[in-house]
């Protein structure tokens, strides 16, 4: 009941800090947030989980009871973490409390009602990784959009009513799509299943039990499904060309709010992506193989490419979440150890370096009131641990050994070089490869235009030191980066476990 | 060798007492009296102790070390990735000249960074104890993997010293600069590393078990069918060249080899003793080093190795024609590192892995000399670095002037000073084995041509900077040094003399007296047993890459003793003509009568300016162009979709005027829509 009492403290805590004054939010949800840390770090520390929880593993902090019944299939309240949710958790709820404390600054109205939806939306995120039923799954899923809605919508920039909006329809109308592509397998595999649960639908799946739907064949139906869930995972993850909905909502979002956004909302697309299209399908993700490897080798070079031409500090960052997570769609293809364990592995690395970078963009635009890289010049001179901490992210970002990025990375192009799913596969990592170059360069080149030179900045504020609720955090996460990058067996040891399975299928597929 | 002998239980201490003095400087260095400078110096003070204490064991027990000390990641079905320590001669030798060189740069950054007051000292001493201890683990690695792991923080580390003063234009450009073009050859760098795992499941130098053992083994003409490794479908020798290639990329870049080397100009930027440490012992040694220490994979590969000496011998003649128009006194040192390194990359091509290091180690005395010598002389300048405002400094600057006149005779390679012993031995062995083959041939006479240049280019800076007569008010009146300035350079100046005699073959050759010392040292007997010697390198070259010992006027006697006097020759009429041109109280600006050549040789050939092509026309422009297509056709499309569709224009408009529950509802609406209609469409009712 760990989890559920993990998902009750965010969501009592939602109301209490709603209900408090605005002066007191921010303290009191940071308090708040601070539980479920503590929750899941020890959740971290007891973790008896082992394998994979949809094929069969040992499911860690189980919970299990009927909820109700749709025709012949039961729907269960079913939760539980395995070595590739637990981790995800964890990222979850350390970056939630990270976020809150970077809110102190940026967010001056209506605090109560931000705090409280950022509870929520923890509170929905835990739900979406420990969720084992579809149902009961989807409700989380969807129930994360509508906090992210708000805080772009209420708490955004100029344009955050498009933007809010944007992501809103465009991400839901993909859920619509995926939603489909899942019940499609569901009435595919007919008598076999007796409930909407994930493992039993993924185990289903694997044996070979899906039947012929209506006029469509089992072989069709699995396809079209996969595509179905692909296209609908692809949009929220995102991957070229379903990602234009990113920038907009990064650039207009309040930095909190884009720390997770890119921190833990674009995982759940690449988790759902693991969860489903790659644990249920993998013969059809085989005999997709290059085209999903080309889509991912595109998202990687095209989307650094974009970084490199925006001239907005937070719109660097933002199209570079679209390089490196095609990175993890190279290594989930790759049906290798190195390879799906490496993508998880990216899942957290990013998710902290790409919260790292965008706290940090805001701590320097909480002072400048810019992010403009042409109004700035020489911040270091007058934010020397701010700009420190920024060279250190950009380094995590550009994959510097010992942090956590090149570890996944590393074992991404390891497991991607190997693969046996994917033709030609020693090419297509190359090339995908080439991205910490131009990585190298865009955040490098934005340096050196807007930390480094003579002292300048456009708009004539004064340009102090940032208070320390705004350098705390993004010092926590530089400390996190390198304990990952240089002990990685912090998470790899469950995550190799966990994804371990799949594998064994995936060297089988040829 | 389960047991740990004695000594090597402390070798992890030769990284981490530097990398705390990094962690002493970073967190309390702006307390600390000399901001990080004290606990720098004894960090490699006991670095440069172990150190030769592991040379020391090695001598006397003749037992290697090679262990794994940690696992970065363990599988389940696939290969660990684990960091460990190897250390045979060419490790125990590099990590005495890197510590050595690193205690001389953290005493003349009192002199020169302290005494002359500047800012941001804790930072820079941070990053000295860091850039240190990267190289000395990188030095220290066992395997290839671990390898490329400090390699780049030894870039990491370039960048943030040579971007030191941060808040000038020039510093910042150039540590980007610096790299950039490094990662790129760091991509196919890494490239290598992962197709060396994926291709032998280990990525260990040493030992029947390292990548290079078990390259040979495949190669060898006996080999048996159990030896198997992926090579993804190509034969097994062009697999090998390619990984080879690949991995050569990262020691192109690092080394500045052609056409990775317009990094190493500009990184000037930095402070002058950062200069010397990156130029002697760490960053650009780092390369080089790199072949060395995989050489037994390389001397199986003899087009990879004909592509080195034939770069190598291209880069050093190139980079030294370079050097000869510069008016300031570090872009000659600049240029003149390329090409000293080029030396070092023909001598590993042509198979003389023995000369390769011999010139790594007297280089390393030498040009840490010069640049601290430069720096000396930047400080009595009141930092202007322009030679042609110098002149006479030889009078007020006995100390500098003396030990940096060692130094540039070691550089241009006149006897007795230590660079001649080694160049000269470069270019025997780029000789011998050159006669067999059209590329090392190639390779060697460029050398030679090099040979000529740099004795020019080195007299010209000598003279220019302290003969004649003062040039400008700063050279009549300079500012005198400290010990801390004097006391480094007194101890390099020594040894650009007599390090030479390390390795002094000719001698050999000629009296028949044994003195092949570092050749000796690189054939211990713990070398031999993780099958790292010279020796063994020697055999493998003969078997797998054909290279056979030529010889001219009829014996190994005359061939020696020609090519010593062939390059001696070039270096003396080298100096005598710079001498000529240069040596009177006021020499003219000779260099201006080249004309067009000139204008090549100042622009660099225009190396630069094709790069900086490459990097901000075409890249960026590229760029740019995604970017607006991006806007244009791929969003553009998604708006056009949406205002089509009945969830946008005016729909959207009501949509955002709702509150939490409207959008609660709609999606639990949407929700429950599909479940119905699924559940018809299924039967459920």
């Amino acid at each position: 009941m760990l989890i559920e009492a993990l998902i009750l403290v965010c969501l009592v805590g939602a109301a209490v800090v709603a209900a408090a004054p605005d002066r007191l939010a921010g303290r009191l949800a940071l308090a708040v947030s601070a539980l479920p840390v503590g929750g899941s770090l020890y959740m971290y520390a007891a973790f008896d989980g082992g394998g994979n929880a949809l094929l069969g593993g040992d499911i860690a902090y189980e919970t299990f009871f009927q909820w109700l019944s749709l025709g012949p299939y039961a729907v269960n309240y079913h939760m539980g973490l395995d070595g590739i949710s637990l981790p995800l958790v964890v990222l979850s709820t350390v970056l939630t409390m990270l976020a809150i404390l970077s809110a102190w600054t940026p967010v001056d109205t209506r605090q109560s009602q931000f705090y409280a939806l950022m509870l929520f939306m923890e509170a929905s995120l835990i739900g979406v990784f420990a969720a084992l039923d579809f149902l009961l799954w989807f409700v989380f899923w969807e129930a994360v959009l509508v906090p992210m809605y708000f805080l772009i919508g209420v708490w955004g920039g100029p344009r955050r009513k498009y933007a809010a909006i944007k992501f809103f329809v465009y991400t839901n109308i993909a859920s619509l799509v995926m939603f489909i592509g899942f019940f499609g397998l569901v009435f595919g595999l007919g008598e076999s299943i007796s409930s909407t649960g994930l493992p039993e639908i993924a185990q289903a799946l694997r044996a070979g039990q899906l039947g012929a739907l209506g006029p469509v064949g089992p072989e069709a139906l699995a396809l079209a499904s996969f595509l179905a869930m692909f296209v609908g995972f692809a949009v929220k993850v995102p991957v070229v060309p379903f990602h234009t909905w990113l920038p907009d909502a990064h650039v207009e979002a309040p930095t909190p709010a884009s720390v997770m956004l890119a921190g833990v909302l674009l995982k759940m697309g690449t988790y759902a992506l693991l969860r489903y299209n790659f644990t249920m399908l993998p013969e059809q993700a085989a005999t997709l193989a290059v085209p999903i490897a080309v889509v991912a080798v595109i998202s990687i070079i095209y989307g650094a490419l974009l970084a490199l031409a925006q001239s907005d500090l937070k719109r660097v960052v933002a199209y570079s979440s679209v390089s490196s997570m095609g990175y993890v769609i190279l290594g989930l293809i790759a049906y290798t150890e190195f390879g799906i364990g490496g993508a998880t592995f990216q899942m957290i690395a990013h998710g902290l370096i790409s919260g790292l970078l965008f706290m940090t963009v805001g701590v320097i635009y909480n002072t400048s009131h810019t992010r403009m890289i042409g109004d700035m010049s020489g911040m270091a001179d007058r934010m020397p641990v701010t700009a420190g901490v920024f060279v250190a992210g950009a380094f995590a970002y550009m994959g510097l050994p010992l942090m956590a990025g090149f570890a996944a990375e590393l074992f991404i192009f390891l497991g991607a070089f190997s693969s046996t799913v994917l033709p030609a596969a020693p090419l297509f990592t190359a090339v995908a490869m080439f991205g910490i170059v131009i990585v190298a360069g865009y955040l490098l080149w934005a340096m050196q235009r807007s930390l480094f030179g003579p002292f300048e900045l456009e708009p004539d504020y004064e340009v102090g030191r940032a208070p320390l609720h705004d350098v705390a955090p993004i010092v926590t996460l530089v400390v996190l980066i390198v304990l990952l990058g240089s002990v990685p067996e912090v998470f790899w040891g469950m995550i190799s476990d966990a994804t371990v399975d799949l594998v064994a299928t995936g060297g089988e597929l040829r | 060798m389960v047991i740990v002998a004695g000594i090597y239980a402390y070798a992890p201490a030769i990284a981490v007492l530097p990398f705390v003095s990094f962690l002493v400087a970073l967190l309390v260095g702006r307390w600390l009296p000399r901001k990080g400078a004290l606990s720098g110096i004894l960090a490699t003070l006991g670095s440069l102790g172990l150190s030769v204490a592991m040379v020391g064991n090695l001598v006397l027990t003749g037992e290697g070390y090679d262990e794994t000390m940690y696992t970065f990641v363990e599988t389940a079905g696939t290969f660990d990735l684990t960091f460990g320590l190897l250390i045979d001669p060419l490790s125990a030798a590099m990590l005495v000249i890197v510590s050595f060189i690193a205690v001389l740069v953290h005493v003349f950054s009192l002199g020169y960074m302290n005494d002359e007051g500047e800012p941001g000292l804790p930072r820079y001493y941070a990053g000295l104890g860091l850039f240190t201890a990267s190289m000395l683990a990188f030095v220290l690695s066992a395997n290839l993997l671990m390898a490329f792991f400090f390699f780049e923080l030894v870039g990491l580390c370039s960048y943030l010293l040579i971007g030191h003063w941060f808040r000038e234009e020039g510093p910042p450009s150039g540590a980007k600069k610096a790299f950039l073009v490094t990662r790129f050859g760091d991509y196919f760098f890494l490239v290598g590393v992962v197709g060396v795992l994926a291709t032998f499941k280990t990525a260990g130098f040493a030992g029947e078990n390292g990548f290079p053992a078990v390259a040979e083994r495949v190669l060898s003409p006996e080999a048996s069918a159990e030896v198997a490794v992926d090579t993804f479908g190509f034969e097994p020798a062009t697999w090998f060249a390619v990984l080879g290639l690949l991995v050569l990329g990262g020691v192109l870049g690092k080394s500045a080899q052609f056409p990775f080397h317009t990094w190493l100009p500009d990184a000037m930027e930095g402070p002058t003793p950062v200069s010397a440490l990156i130029h002697a012992a760490t960053m650009v040694a780092a390369g080089v080093f790199l072949v060395a220490r995989m050489y037994g994979f390389y001397a199986l590969l003899p087009t990879v190795l004909a592509i080195v000496a034939f770069t190598g011998g291209f880069t050093a003649l190139f980079a030294a024609t370079m050097a000869v128009v510069k008016n300031e006194i570090k872009q000659v040192l600049a240029y003149s590192t390329i090409s000293q390194y080029g030396y070092m990359m023909l001598a590993l091509g042509a198979g003389g892995y023995v000369a390769a290091f011999f010139h790594l180690t007297t280089h390393a005395m030498f040009k840490a000399l010069l640049f601290l010598g430069a720096g000396s002389v930047i400080i009595a300048m009141h930092h202007e670095e322009d030679m042609w405002l110098m002149g006479g400094l030889k009078e007020e600057m006995r100390v500098t002037y003396l030990t940096f006149l060692a130094g540039s005779l070691a550089l241009a390679g006149i006897f007795p000073f230590a660079g001649f012993w080694s160049k000269d031995e470069v270019l025997f062995e780029a000789l011998a084995h050159g006669l067999e083959s059209p590329l090392l041939l190639g390779g060697y006479l460029m050398g030679l041509a090099a040979v000529f240049v740099t004795a020019v280019y080195t007299v010209r800076m000598v003279l220019l900077t302290f003969h004649g007569d003062p040039r400008s008010d700063l050279a009549a009146d300079p500012e005198a040094v400290r010990w801390n300035v004097k006391l480094p350079l007194s101890a390099l100046g020594v040894l650009a003399v007599v390090a030479g005699f390390l390795n002094p073959v000719p001698i050999q050759t000629v009296t028949g007296v044994h003195v092949e010392f570092l050749h000796d040292f690189l054939d211990n007997a713990a070398s031999e047993e993780l099958l790292t010697s010279a020796h063994h390198y020697g055999d493998l070259t003969k078997e797998f890459a054909g290279y056979s010992t030529g010889t001219v006027a009829g014996g190994e006697t005359a061939t020696v003793l020609v090519s010593g006097g062939l390059s001696l020759g070039l270096a003396v009429a080298g100096a005598v003509f710079a001498l000529r041109l240069y040596g009177g109280a006021d020499p003219a600006r000779h260099t201006e009568k080249l004309g067009g050549l000139r204008t090549l040789l100042v622009h660099n050939y225009y190396q630069d300016e094709y790069q900086v092509w490459l990097a901000e026309g075409l890249t960026l422009g590229v760029a740019r162009a995604a970017d607006v297509f991006d806007r244009g056709v791929v969003d553009g499309a998604v708006d056009k979709v949406s205002s089509v569709s009945l969830l946008s224009g005016y729909g959207l408009r009501r949509l955002q005027t709702g509150i939490v529950t409207n959008y609660a509802a709609l999606i639990s609406l949407s929700v429950l829509a599909l479940l119905v209609a699924f559940a018809a469409m299924g039967g459920w009712f």
